[in-house]
């Protein structure tokens, strides 16, 4: 008879037991349902007829090509411009690099020196973005307004769309050199056996065998880099410059992001001009979204080809 | 010869590419230790941010002569104190106190602001800065010195030699310390991590322990995985709509350190939840088995066999955890504030370190020096966690294998 209550007892705290973990898992897995509900319905407000601070155009919002908080003006379509601009030219700046260094460190390096650069990949990870914007703001800035001063032109201290590109590029640098190291190490070494067996040379072999069959992966890496280049705030804020108007296709004219937006001149904490910034949060989001589902297409059509 | 060419090449431009990725740690590294390194000491971790400012009266005005001996800088021995010159983390030039003599006058200071501090007797420290001290010279006349006349402090020991009797001191506490801002990184850490840690292991156990592979399943994680994709400041933007109503019910009115330790915890969440798991994943069944056929429940099995089990996955969460906290910015800029305070509470605004930089580096006239030197704390914190991350983490793949 003990026993038998003692199992019932066993039985109610294993079902609670598993409740709760349940509970648990469903509550974190709907955060992220939450944090779009909510950030949407701040950021369509302004939108809306009977908005208390005076309603906002939402064709002039998305198109719009001024943006001034002082003078109430708010146009987001040049700033989206510019964040395409800046996240893709980082991109472009350090795929390359980071693949070869990927290359490097998995096929090409001695032993030891492969696990320093180990180290400095995953260091480079670590550091914090507030310490990257230290660093742009004093040191890229000045490399800016030098290569500025070579072709004769002035710039706003060296706050320019160049300094955003190659902080940027910095940044997502060991997102993609790691990814794209996890992606060479799993290239089967059959497919580099053959390659060598057919008289085909180390390095041969490397570029034309491994970084191929590892195209997938290392796209996979440039996926997630563009992600964090898009989202990348603080730092970007530190040398971004926010122009008015653009969009900026000069490299040495200061330039505007969407996540510098949403940091300019934040004091108040109601107000157009607070709400605004949930809405240009949703056209962040919009903007990750569909960039993603892009290049993830066009991953998947690479990886047929193969 | 010609593809050897090639092959060469080929192979030197991947070294380039290494080489610059050292390129960019080195720089990095050496840019903040040569401009935030002098400033590290001592005072930085425990001085306030701000300095407060203090008018008083040296209550004893008899002079008698003061004895030195060994202290350095410039010291009257009319009223038994030295100062020095001194730079300050904000890059000015001031003349502080560097020693007190015992008796000396200057350790009765009475406050002379009007309020409620009025005629308080305000003990006066190493470190102080001098401004402006009004004083009677030795023929009578009034006079001034300190550093609002540009002195330095070998003229204001002079002119207190010269001095008969002084009027009134108006001096500053030493500022430009990060005592508040680590105060409030602590207390931001403590708080997202009780939060997250529960959540986090709890959420870990069920899609580990319990979940099949029905849709719904599949649903949950993906939703945890979603959240590894959303950039930091869009977790700013739904801690302000979302978490400030929670936090108005323990008497927070605006941004405040509990509504940045609850965003934090959202965002620490993958994090825990992945290290979790992975260390659950390495647990071998068998154990499971023989604890559930020795006659233990399944939740039995989970807490006193599995979860011990798997304690260096949870060590290593919590350590990758401080590293995003202390590290993180946008998020905190809007749940936190960019307000530095030297006392702070829970519910009221601070800066965690990154925020404190972020502060004065979007100021007017950036300090690149206190930034860096805050950057080194930070990186130095980071890199230690690193380490131990991965020495926990070795550890973990012994325990099984």
């Amino acid at each position: 008879m003990i026993d038998a209550s003692k199992e019932k007892k066993n039985k109610l705290i294993d079902g609670i037991c598993k409740t709760f973990f349940l509970a648990m898992a469903i509550l974190s897995s709907s955060f992220i349902v939450i944090l779009v509900l909510f950030i949407f319905m701040k950021g369509i407000s302004p939108f809306l007829p009977g908005y208390e601070f005076g309603q906002v155009n939402i064709i002039d919002f998305l198109f719009g090509t001024t943006y001034r908080q002082d003078q109430g003006i708010y146009g987001v379509g040049f700033i989206v411009i510019n964040t395409l601009i800046s996240a893709f030219a980082s991109l472009l700046l350090s795929f390359p690099i980071s693949v070869l260094c990927a290359l490097f460190i998995v096929k090409i390096a001695p032993k030891k020196l492969s696990v320093l650069m180990k180290s400095v990949v995953e260091l480079l990870a670590s550091v914090p973005s507030i310490v990257y914007g230290v660093f742009a703001s004093g040191l890229i800035v000045i490399f800016v307004k030098w290569l500025a001063s070579i072709f004769g032109i002035t710039t706003a201290g060296g706050s320019s769309l160049l300094a955003v590109i190659i902080l940027l590029a910095i940044m997502i640098f060991p997102t993609i050199t790691s990814m794209s190291i996890t992606a060479i190490q799993a290239v089967d070494k059959d497919l580099e056996n053959a390659s060598l067996a057919l008289g085909a040379t180390r390095t041969q072999t490397n570029f034309k065998v491994v970084l191929t069959s590892a195209k997938s992966g290392i796209f996979a890496g440039a996926i997630l880099g563009i992600g964090r280049a898009f989202g990348e705030a603080t730092a970007v804020s530190m040398v971004a410059g926010n122009k008015l108007f653009g969009p900026t296709f000069d490299l040495f004219d200061i330039t505007r992001t969407l996540t510098s937006t949403m940091l300019a001149g934040l004091k108040e904490t109601s107000g157009l001009d607070y709400d605004i910034r949930f809405s240009v949060g949703i056209v962040l989001l919009f903007v990750i979204f569909f960039s993603n589902w892009l290049l993830n297409s066009l991953k998947n059509r690479i990886g047929k080809n193969s | 010869m010609s593809r050897k060419l090639k092959d060469s090449l080929l192979n030197s431009i991947t070294y380039l590419c290494a080489f610059l990725g050292v390129l960019v740690l080195g720089s990095i590294l050496i840019y903040v230790l040569i401009n935030g390194l002098k400033l590290i000491n001592v005072d930085l971790l425990k001085n306030d941010y701000w300095s407060k400012n203090y008018l008083v009266a040296v209550e004893n005005d008899q002079s008698s002569t003061f004895e030195c001996d060994g202290c350095k800088g410039y010291f009257s021995s009319k009223w038994g104190v030295s100062f020095i010159d001194e730079v300050t983390s904000h890059n000015e030039k001031v003349i502080s106190v560097e020693y007190i003599a015992e008796n000396s006058p200057f350790e009765q200071l009475t406050s002379l602001t009007a309020g409620e501090t009025y005629g308080q007797i305000v003990p006066m420290e190493k470190g102080y800065m001098i401004e402006k001290i009004d004083y009677i010279d030795s023929e009578g006349n009034t006079a001034i010195a300190g550093k609002i006349l540009k002195q330095d402090a070998q003229a204001l020991q002079e002119s207190l030699d010269n001095a008969s009797s002084i009027t009134s001191i108006y001096m500053k506490s030493p500022g430009g310390g990060i005592r508040g801002s680590l105060i409030a990184t602590l207390y931001l850490i403590l708080i997202s991590l009780i939060i997250s840690l529960p959540i986090g292991i709890a959420s870990a156990i069920y899609l580990n322990e319990y979940a099949d592979k029905s849709k719904i399943n599949r649903w949950l994680r993906q939703g945890i995985e979603t959240l590894t994709g959303v950039p930091s400041i869009v977790y700013g933007l739904m801690g302000v709509s979302v978490l400030f109503p929670v936090t108005t019910v323990f008497g927070a009115t605006g941004t405040s350190i509990l509504l940045g330790g609850l965003t934090m915890a959202i965002i620490l969440l993958p994090t825990i939840i992945r290290s979790v798991e992975e260390a659950l994943i390495v647990v071998p069944q068998s154990l499971r088995d023989a604890s559930l056929s020795l006659g233990a429940t399944k939740s039995q099995t989970i807490f006193k066999v599995v979860l011990p089990c798997c304690m260096n996955g949870i060590l290593t969460g919590v350590l990758l955890s401080i590293g995003r906290v202390i590290g993180e910015s946008a998020a905190l800029i809007y749940t936190m504030g960019t307000f530095i305070s030297d006392n702070p509470v829970i519910n009221g605004p601070a800066t965690s370190l990154s925020l404190m930089i972020w502060s004065f580096m979007s100021a007017e006239q950036p300090n690149f020096e206190l930034a860096c030197a805050i950057s080194i704390i930070i990186l130095s914190v980071v890199l230690i966690l690193n380490i131990v991350v991965k020495i926990v983490g070795k550890k973990l793949s012994k325990n099984f294998v």
